[in-house]
């Protein structure tokens, strides 16, 4: 059964695709988009009552469509354009998941979002993410996680 | 009335997003005017006259807070129109910007929410002009 954190996860997921990269999320997973491989992750990291970071994985053939919506362009973007696209909906997430945790009067300062490709060295690495998330487009699915390095004045509502 | 505007974000996917929003909103626009962080946002101030600016908080350089208290401090351009647009909602940092004299725009936004948010500060509507391509009353894809 899914944590409160990774209900507000989700939500914001599913908010921030559909109304920022026009991407409607499917109501469940098929085979197809199960095995769709990994294709750019964006971290966000962010500090206050607790740090830590968000990442987003794409996986499959979504990162185009994404950015195309975000542009209104017909052409297909470019490489740049595509990764500034998920860094905005990766820094848009972390934004919207943080005061649904933290409450609506905790101050964070998020970082500028970070693209890597398989590869490159991913920043899941070290303890495992307090949080997961998925969400199911038609080309693929977008694998979110929530990872709390340190705690100043917090402790997720699943380690109480 | 015609706005220029300038529109101070780190992405410029964002950027062209906020940029076609203002096309499409109906409101009287002039002059468009981008950069990518607070102090390049500083230097259009500089170099060009501008009645809005929107702006986002967290970027590399000079941030959007940074921005606007050193807005607020230059006599030429302390009673500039800010509006923030940003994906921080907390309460504390939505009370921090009010003191600064910035409104506040939540991402992800909707063309209605933006343009409303623009009318309430400017006292410009959309009803004030016909502009082509102007879609009045209607929302964009997105």
């Amino acid at each position: 059964m899914p944590s409160k954190l990774e209900k507000e996860l989700y939500r914001a997921a599913v908010l921030t695709f559909e109304e920022l990269g026009l991407m409607l999320p499917t109501a469940e997973l098929d085979e197809s988009q199960r095995r769709a491989g990994a294709e750019v992750t964006v971290t966000v990291a962010f500090d206050g009552p607790f740090s830590g970071r968000l990442t987003v994985t794409i996986c499959g053939d979504v990162t185009g469509e994404l950015a195309a919506n975000m542009l209104g362009d017909v052409e297909a973007p470019g490489s740049e354009h595509c990764d500034d696209a998920l860094g905005e909906i990766g820094n848009v997430i972390c934004g919207n998941t943080l005061p649904r945790v933290a409450g609506k009067g905790a101050l964070f300062s998020i970082r500028s979002p970070r693209v890597t490709r398989p590869g490159e060295g991913g920043a899941d690495d070290g303890e495992p993410p307090v949080a997961t998330a998925q969400v199911g487009f038609d080309n693929g699915r977008a694998d979110l996680a929530f990872f709390i390095d340190s705690v100043a004045e917090y402790e997720p509502e699943e380690r109480r | 009335m015609a706005l220029n505007v300038l529109v101070v974000d780190d992405s410029a996917v964002m950027r062209k997003m906020i940029v076609r929003t203002l096309r499409l909103s109906g409101l009287p626009l002039g002059d468009v005017f981008e950069a990518g962080n607070g102090q390049e946002g500083l230097d259009a101030l500089r170099d060009h006259w501008v009645d809005l600016a929107l702006v986002d908080i967290n970027m590399p350089v000079m941030n959007g807070e940074e921005m606007i208290d050193r807005v607020r401090q230059n006599p030429e351009t302390a009673d500039l129109t800010v509006i923030v647009v940003s994906t921080d909602s907390s309460e504390t940092r939505i009370e921090m910007l009010q003191k600064k004299g910035a409104g506040f725009v939540h991402k992800p936004f909707t063309p209605e929410g933006l343009r409303e948010t623009i009318s309430h500060l400017t006292g410009v509507t959309h009803a004030e002009q016909a502009g082509e391509g102007a879609l009045p009353g209607s929302s964009p894809d997105f």
